[in-house]
């Protein structure tokens, strides 16, 4: 669906990508991840067409750059921040979009249904909350029912139960044999919705594979700060134990664990069942930039 | 509907919405009455007081028209761009020419909708107190300001492409204005007497700034005696005679259209989003 081959973008002097290549098959879905001024974006606009690059992106066949309109056709692309046209009531901009795209103007309505904005659809689009905004933004870019959908940082800003609900819409256009490419900061999620990963660091990837190796390498790590009530010692060795963390530390009343993003619920889980009560807790999800390390330096020891 | 019809629409969408055309066609007209009122005071006959109304009225439309045209095409593309709704326009499946055209033929035809309504409210206003006597200047006045407006919005949109920021492309496009209709007699006519106060100077001189070039050809509409025009009258007369001089310097006005459309197509196609 989509080849990407040796693409790079340089500003002046400046290397933002640098020979990035990887293929897209129809109905899988690949994260881009990388940690801010990784090339993320540069590489999704370079495959949507908007900016100009070196190398050669094709969708359906269809070259980005030389025959862009055909490419275009093919994508339904959801940018970071709001593109719509904000002096347009919501069912405007469905309408502006359905034209644009060439679809039949009642599948506009049915757009902003889909999206749940029925009630708002004489708002302008100024007015709507940024999810709201990227709820419509979604719909109108399926609007076509294109083949790729490019997502660029679709969960940045969402609450969880949007981030479940844009699993949801994901593996619904997976199951529907959309080829989805998503970036995102939220690397945790990556290993349940994709199936490859593509990690970008500095402009330059240092793994595309199965997205799953992130969790096996341990690159979706969490840090869990547990507050137990005195029983800390009890803790650290049954947490060390029964749940593979990587690392397990006393700071005074605070237990703090660092383990596989999927397997904080596993520490939780065991502590209660020893009857350890947790006072208090907190997560930090995984930092991009270690998991961007850490798969770098496992990519490093296999060569 | 092809991407370009679809984006000249919203143009036009947005023109009427924005309220802008309305206010134009207004002050335009009330203009026109204070001018047609001034001739009455001034004591002349009704067909020449809407003679010299429709003159006043021209003179009029070489200072406004520019002014709103240049502004207009200086915030087609940067506006978007600085709205960062540019990106969300190009990632359909239009192209860079079409997305261009589709601006600038919107606004194109916005400002001809505002230069007919502003000559209609004017006619309006003016005719109770004047008779309108001359209707075919009238008219060819009104198409040489919609010629002007073209070649405007021209500029204007070519000064967007090449500015990275709104409120730069209007500054600049302010600073246009300023060269060609206000300091341009001045400036190059000036510098072009000073070198060679030829006939064929002056003209090259004219044809520098399709606002000059509009208003010779006005003049050259009311007044069928070249000489009114000097030595650049003379030289029309001996090497084009009235009907050619119009042609050329009409074709003039069209080039103004079309080169810096052209340029700014090229351009904007190897710009990133």
């Amino acid at each position: 669906m989509l080849t990407v081959t040796n693409v790079s973008k340089t500003y002046g002097k400046s290397t933002v990508l640098s020979g990035v290549s990887f293929e897209l098959e129809p109905g899988s879905v690949l994260a881009v991840i990388g940690s801010n001024g990784a090339g993320k974006s540069t590489l999704i606009k370079s495959i949507v067409g908007l900016i100009r690059h070196d190398g050669e992106i094709t969708i359906g066949g269809h070259s980005v750059t030389r025959d862009a309109k055909k490419a275009r056709r093919l994508i339904g692309y959801v940018p970071q921040q709001s593109t719509l046209p904000p002096d347009l009531t919501v069912q405007e901009a469905a309408v502006f979009a359905a034209q644009l795209k060439g679809v039949d103007v009642d599948r506009a309505r049915k757009a902003v249904e889909s999206a749940g904005l029925e009630a708002h659809a004489d708002r302008k689009v100024s007015a709507l909350s940024g999810g709201m905004n990227q709820r419509l933004a979604l719909a109108l870019a399926l609007l076509a029912a294109p083949p790729l959908l490019v997502l660029d940082e679709p969960a940045a800003g969402l609450d969880v139960s949007a981030r479940l609900g844009l699993r949801k819409l994901i593996e619904e256009q997976r199951a529907l044999g959309t080829s989805v490419l998503l970036s995102t900061h939220w690397i945790e999620d990556v290993p349940h919705v994709a199936d490859n990963a593509l990690i970008l660091d500095s402009g330059k990837p240092v793994y595309f594979g199965p997205a799953s190796r992130l969790a096996t390498d341990r690159a979706a790590a969490s840090r869990l700060y547990l507050r137990l009530n005195g029983k800390t010692p009890k803790a650290l060795s049954l947490v060390t134990a029964a749940t593979g963390a990587e690392t397990v530390n006393q700071s005074g009343d605070w237990l703090v664990v660092t383990c596989p993003a999927d397997s904080k619920a596993r520490v939780v889980e065991t502590l209660v069942s020893a009857g350890v009560p947790i006072l208090d807790f907190r997560v930090e999800e995984a930092p991009v930039d270690e998991a961007v390390t850490r798969m770098r330096q496992a990519q490093e020891a296999l060569r | 509907m092809n991407g370009m019809t679809v984006i000249l629409r919203k143009e036009l969408r947005d023109a009427v919405q924005g309220r802008w055309l309305l206010v134009f066609a207004g002050v335009f007209g009330l203009l026109a009455l204070t001018l047609s009122l001034v001739d009455r005071d001034a004591g002349t006959t009704s067909a020449q007081s809407f003679n010299r109304t429709t003159a006043g009225l021209i003179n009029l439309c070489l200072l406004i028209v520019p002014l709103l045209a240049l502004v207009l095409g200086a915030g087609a593309i940067a506006g978007e761009r600085e709205r960062g709704t540019l990106a969300g326009l190009l990632a359909n499946p239009v192209t860079t020419t079409e997305v261009l055209l589709g601006k600038y033929f919107g606004l194109v035809i916005s400002v001809w909708m505002a230069i007919a309504l502003g000559f209609g409210a004017a006619a309006l206003l003016v005719s109770p107190i004047n008779p309108l006597t001359g209707a075919g200047h009238y008219l060819l006045f009104a198409a040489l300001s919609a010629g002007l407006a073209t070649a405007m919005v021209s500029i204007g949109v070519l000064i967007s492409v090449l500015s990275n920021g709104r409120t730069k492309a209007m500054a600049i496009a302010v600073a246009v204005w300023f060269g060609l209709v206000l300091f341009y007699n001045l400036g190059a006519i000036g510098l072009a007497l000073a070198v060679s106060s030829s006939g064929q100077t002056l003209l090259v001189a004219v044809l520098g700034n399709p606002v000059e070039s509009v208003r010779i050809l006005a003049v050259l509409s009311l007044e069928p005696d070249l000489a009114i025009l000097g030595p650049l009258g003379s030289y029309l007369s001996n090497e084009f005679g009235q009907g050619r001089s119009a042609m050329l310097l009409g074709g003039n006005l069209v080039a103004w259209a079309a080169a810096p459309l052209a340029l700014a197509i090229y351009i904007f196609r190897r710009q990133d989003a």
